[in-house]
């Protein structure tokens, strides 16, 4: 057993074995990481679960005060109409707009360009700035001891 | 006739009658885990016993309004008996959008508020312009200022000239209080304790405990230090909602820097978090993303304008949204500039009292406004002409 688990240690830093991600899967790598910050929710939606409720009663006592029939009947029939219209996401959205063939400025041209500055790195495990690179999945480290947990936690797992 | 002023924002919806005060409320619905039958919507949140883990519905994504069906019912509660029991027929509307909105959302909100809720007249405006109109009224004799948005969704960065928005010079950052709440929450599942449900708790904690640092790379060492010298490290109290209702920063006097706490409850133990999370506004470029920081774009975007206008531009900086509530955010803001920006120009960056409400003001000065028949479209005009005079009135 003991034997299983220095050989376990040693082989992740065993420079034959060792096993080195490209650039291409790095970059997938960062575009999932920064696709999984703009998530509204971790967690699945509680109520997920739940069976349909039936549907409620109209509500007498609203503000259809206004309304004559048709109205009424037209805010009804608008609401479906909605769902099934408007379930739309934000790419389809945009792919509709259809921004190539506009002329003059739009929300494609309006993003800010890449920085003069350069990219400034901080070590993936305690946030100070660092000065090396993981071999393997290029992930930034401060010191060794960091080195340490990065192999230990994180380094190849969920790969693309 | 009355106006209703509603700043329709991804996160806070800051709504209220034109001779009235604003209400600063969550333009979303809530579910909750112990909770299993009731959808929150709005500012029911201050029912919930239990905020953790719980799960938010937003209508906005990327920014757009996107789900209409979460944002009609947030407008039912809001329009109706319960808050500001609106009179359709008599109420005029400013609404306002996210820059550059598609067609296909502006048609929807034409058909949502004219024809489902049926307001007498509309106005549907940008954020930044209100602003814009706001600080004009207050300097009168500026011609030119730029307005800086920063938002939950992304930042904006917006010239105006005479009222009217330069669309040469609009520069959007993707990044806005959400990133830097998600990216909290990771470091923190990551390096401490696994908080990634809890977007409501760090939200509070990023509010409460972040902040600008004037000099970066300083800060950081500091934050390595140990023991008492270490000023950058706080400790937080996370809520357990039943004898901590709402999370807390420690006194530095109560602080044990050696050695756990006696006490129950759980502590976060933040260094370089603190101001490293806000440091993202002004380097998008240290979690990857590739794109220039906020005092970067303001320089860029005051480059693409005529010569003439620059000093004006420089002289006239407003800062707004949610985002510029960190302490030290002005000052951080105006020392970049000041170094990137040509030596013979003044640069003076202002940061209003309340930046939350400052486009909320700002239409509401606009309501008084005398023009502002002229600006609205009303009912008739939209069941005669349809879309096409929206177009043309509204500068979008």
């Amino acid at each position: 057993m003991a034997e299983k688990k220095t050989t376990g240690n040693l082989r992740s830093q065993d420079p034959n074995q060792r096993r080195v991600l490209d650039s291409m899967t790095r970059h997938r790598r960062l575009t999932r990481q920064l696709e999984a910050l703009e998530k509204d929710n971790f967690q699945d939606d509680p109520h997920a679960s739940l069976p349909q409720l039936v549907k409620r009663l109209p509500q007498f006592d609203e503000s259809n005060e206004s309304g004559n029939e048709s109205s009424k009947r037209r805010k009804k029939t608008r609401g479906d109409h909605f769902k099934q219209r408007f379930r739309k996401n934000f790419q389809a959205l945009l792919e509709e707009e259809d921004l190539s063939v506009s002329e003059g400025p739009n929300y494609l041209i309006a993003c800010a360009e890449p920085s003069k500055f350069p990219q400034r790195h901080f070590c993936a495990v305690c946030g100070f700035p660092s000065n090396y690179t993981c071999v393997s999945c290029g992930a930034r480290y401060c010191c060794v001891r960091c080195l340490g947990t990065h192999h230990e936690t994180r380094c190849l797992k969920w790969t693309v | 006739m009355s106006t209703l002023v509603l700043d329709n924002g991804a996160c806070f919806a800051k709504i209220g009658y034109s001779h009235e005060k604003v209400s600063v409320i969550p333009n979303c619905q809530f579910r909750s885990k112990t909770s299993r039958l009731k959808t929150f919507t709005a500012n029911q949140l201050d029912e919930i016993k239990d905020p953790s883990g719980l799960f938010f519905i937003l209508p906005f994504q990327k920014g757009y309004l996107v789900n209409w069906d979460v944002q009609r019912k947030v407008w039912d509660h809001l329009f109706g008996k319960d808050m500001f029991k609106v009179d359709f027929a008599d109420t005029n509307i400013v609404i306002t959008e996210p820059y550059f909105n598609f067609s296909s959302i502006q048609d929807t909100m034409n058909e949502i508020l004219f024809e489902e809720y049926q307001f007498q007249s509309a106005l549907r405006i940008n954020a930044g312009s209100l602003s814009a109109h706001r600080y004009f009224h207050e300097n009168n004799s500026e011609l030119c200022c730029i307005v800086v948005d920063s938002g939950f969704s992304f930042t904006h960065i917006v010239p105006y000239c005479r009222g009217r928005k330069m669309k040469e010079g609009i520069c959007r950052i993707n990044v806005g209080g959400k990133l830097l709440s998600n990216h909290l929450k990771e470091i923190i599942s990551y390096r401490q304790l696994h908080v990634m449900d809890e977007t409501y708790v760090i939200n509070q904690v990023k509010e409460d405990v972040c902040y600008v640092s004037q000099n970066f790379y300083k800060d950081m060492e500091i934050a390595q230090l140990k023991g008492e010298d270490n000023t950058v490290m706080r400790d937080y109290v996370l809520p357990d909602f039943s004898s901590i209702k709402k999370g807390f920063c420690k006194p530095r006097e109560e602080m044990n820097f050696t050695g756990k706490y006696k006490t129950g409850e759980q502590i976060l133990r933040l260094t370089n978090e603190r101001f490293a999370v806000p440091e993202m506004l002004f380097h998008p470029s240290d979690i990857g993303i590739q794109e220039m920081g906020i005092p970067e774009a303001l320089v860029n975007s005051i480059n693409n304008m005529p010569e003439e206008m620059q000093p004006h531009f420089y002289k006239n900086i407003v800062l707004t949204g949610g985002n510029t509530l960190f302490p030290g955010f002005r000052d951080r803001v105006y020392k970049e500039v000041r170094a990137l920006a040509p030596v013979e120009y003044q640069v003076s960056v202002v940061l209003p009292q309340n930046p939350i409400c400052y486009p909320w003001e700002g239409g509401k000065l606009l309501a008084e406004n005398p023009d502002f028949e002229e600006m609205v479209v009303t009912r008739e005009d939209y069941e005669e002409n349809g879309h096409y005079v929206c177009e043309e009135k509204f500068d979008i």
